[in-house]
């Protein structure tokens, strides 16, 4: 399982990005993109920016979501957009600023993909999942808070610092 | 005064005759008029140091007039000393409800350090990271102005800086305060 | 530098010194100065000298309070956020209408700045107008705090406030533009202050698309 986690501004601008491997199941935590698929990534997540925003304002029904509305609350989206075998997750901050987490399940010739069918990241859209990420979410959210308090950020600057990038990681490893 | 006693006028000032609001309003609105600063001086630090300074003198000029009437206090300080426990303790107390150790005494009496284990300026700050800022800007400069401000109102010619300050990754933040002269010969007979 | 900590960053994203504690803002609780209290005789004396800076920089009061208004606005997109994440989970909604932003602006942010609601919310009546609402503060609890000349305090303050306000709609995406009329009202509220809020027409379109659908 690999993930790519993207922090996006409110002109569609990048502000932060991280790569990531599951830690569940024994996982290293190392992502397993080529280099080519990386690219790729790239190119997803933009273009499921227009879903968020469709997304984000719509009230119970979901335009292209894959889960339903219910319990989804304001912020977030769960998830929005699907690439082949890429889901993408989404989290809006009040500031308009999205989360987006792309998530590619094991593939089905992992030898391990019998046991883990029912680990987090198997079945992206299922109920455990989808909390996971919404922790993983939550966690970013708070240390995106304190970034933005400081009075010398200003509103869609990138976030360069290597403590706030430790702290993304360390959520990564908790809940994904 | 003993600076026990100092402490416990500070707390009774600051329990019973204080105006509050929010100190997240206080932290905001200064962390705006910094990073106001570095913007209209294009991040010339140094300047934007001597502007807050001033800012703080001209602040200082005007608070010690509350601060006379809140502490009630018309007795002047019996040496500096004692000044510099009036000023943590009942000074810092009844503005920013913290009180910095006075330490680092120098032999002759004369300078010593504030030391600040809480600064509610510097909530939520971190300093730009452009290889200068933390070198150059002393963030909570407003400060020293404001000491320099009220003493001269009080017959105290002194000099404060900053010598260290966490946002710079320093382990401590602390301004240094030394006396140069008390200029109550200069008033007139009058006002004795 | 002596400060310099041994561990020292490598990678061009590391440039800033960490007390050798290691503490940073990252690991300062968000909540912990959320009930925190300061003078207000120090928010006053900042207020005045940021407006005596801003004055000397300026020609006329149209420029000081834009000024103003801007050193607002950059609160208000902070206090969006921050205010947002500290209601209970379960109502940690983003404003998805103008009622619901402009209630969140009545209570939480004045709550957060003042220590009590607006005093009232208004759509304007005039029918020309859908893209006008009001909030309403009988006693601006700012003008208390004002210790520069009287008759400029009142317009300088509240244009620093409505830049708040401008900051949290602009923030949640709903453009506006914010402006602070006194409307004093004899004895009883001489200082009640307007906030005229303003959105930008898509703002009002996009309400009226998403409540057909």
């Amino acid at each position: 399982m690999s993930y790519y986690f993207a922090i996006v501004g409110t002109q569609d601008n990048p502000l932060f990005e991280y790569e990531f491997g599951t830690s569940k199941q024994g996982g290293d935590g190392q992502s397993r993109f080529t280099e080519q698929v990386r690219h790729l990534n790239q190119f997803i997540l933009h273009s499921s920016l227009d879903i968020a925003e469709e997304v984000q304002w719509s009230h119970g029904q979901i335009g292209r979501g894959l889960t339903g509305g219910g319990s989804r609350n304001g912020r977030y989206l769960k998830c929005i957009d699907k690439f082949f075998n890429n889901y993408i997750s989404c989290f809006v901050t009040g500031g308009n600023v999205k989360f987006l987490l792309l998530h590619q399940p094991t593939t089905p010739t992992s030898t391990a993909s019998s046991r883990s069918s029912t680990a987090i990241g198997a079945n992206p859209t299922s109920p455990a999942t989808e909390e996971a990420i919404k922790m993983f979410f939550m966690e970013v959210y708070d240390n995106w808070v304190k970034a933005i308090m400081n009075p010398f950020y200003k509103a869609n600057m990138e976030v360069r610092s290597p403590i706030f990038r430790a702290r993304v990681a360390a959520a990564g490893r908790k809940y994904l | 005064m003993a600076a026990s006693k100092a402490s416990r006028i500070g707390e009774e000032i600051w329990k019973t005759r204080i105006d509050k609001v929010n100190a997240e309003l206080v932290t905001l609105t200064y962390g705006t008029i910094v990073a106001q600063l570095c913007k209209d001086f294009e991040d010339d630090y140094p300047e934007v140091n001597r502007q807050l300074d001033k800012m703080g003198y001209n602040i200082g000029l005007r608070l010690i007039e509350d601060y006379l009437a809140k502490s009630n206090t018309m007795k002047r300080c019996s040496n500096f000393r004692e000044t510099a426990d009036m000023i943590s303790r009942v000074g810092f107390k009844i503005f920013l409800n913290i009180t910095p150790q006075v330490t680092n005494w120098t032999a002759d009496n004369n300078s010593f350090s504030l030391v600040f284990d809480e600064n509610p300026f510097a909530d939520f700050v971190e300093l730009p990271d452009d290889g200068r800022a933390q070198n150059e800007l002393w963030y909570s400069n407003i400060l020293c102005g404001v000491l320099r401000g009220a003493l001269e109102m009080v017959q105290m010619q002194v000099e404060a800086h900053f010598i260290s300050d966490v946002l710079r990754g320093n382990d401590t933040t602390e301004m240094r305060v030394t006396l140069i002269r008390y200029i109550d010969d200069e008033l007139p007979p009058e006002d004795d | 530098m002596s400060s310099l900590p041994s561990s020292a960053s490598t990678g061009k994203e590391s440039g800033l010194r960490v007390p050798s504690n290691g503490k940073t803002i990252y690991h300062r609780p968000i909540n912990r100065t959320k009930t925190s209290e300061l003078s207000q005789a120090s928010f006053a004396f900042l207020f005045s000298e940021m407006v005596a800076y801003a004055q000397k920089r300026v020609k006329g009061i149209q420029e000081l309070e834009h000024k103003l208004n801007v050193q607002g606005h950059s609160i208000g997109i902070k206090l969006l956020d921050l205010l947002l994440y500290r209601e209970p989970a379960r109502t940690q909604l983003r404003p998805q209408n103008i009622v619901a932003l402009l209630h969140f602006i009545k209570q939480n942010v004045w709550l957060h700045l003042f220590g009590r609601q607006a005093d009232r919310l208004e759509k304007s009546t005039d029918a020309e107008k859908p893209d006008e609402y009001m909030i309403i503060d009988n006693e601006p609890l700012v003008n208390q705090y004002i210790s520069v000349p009287r008759e400029m305090s009142q317009l300088n303050c509240a244009a620093f406030v409505a830049g708040v306000v401008e900051g949290v709609c602009d923030g949640a995406d709903f453009p506006a533009r914010v402006t602070a009329h006194t409307v004093g009202e004899g004895e009883m509220w001489p200082g009640k202050t307007v906030f005229l809020v303003k959105f930008r027409s898509e703002v009002v379109e996009r309400e009226a698309f998403l409540a057909k659908s």
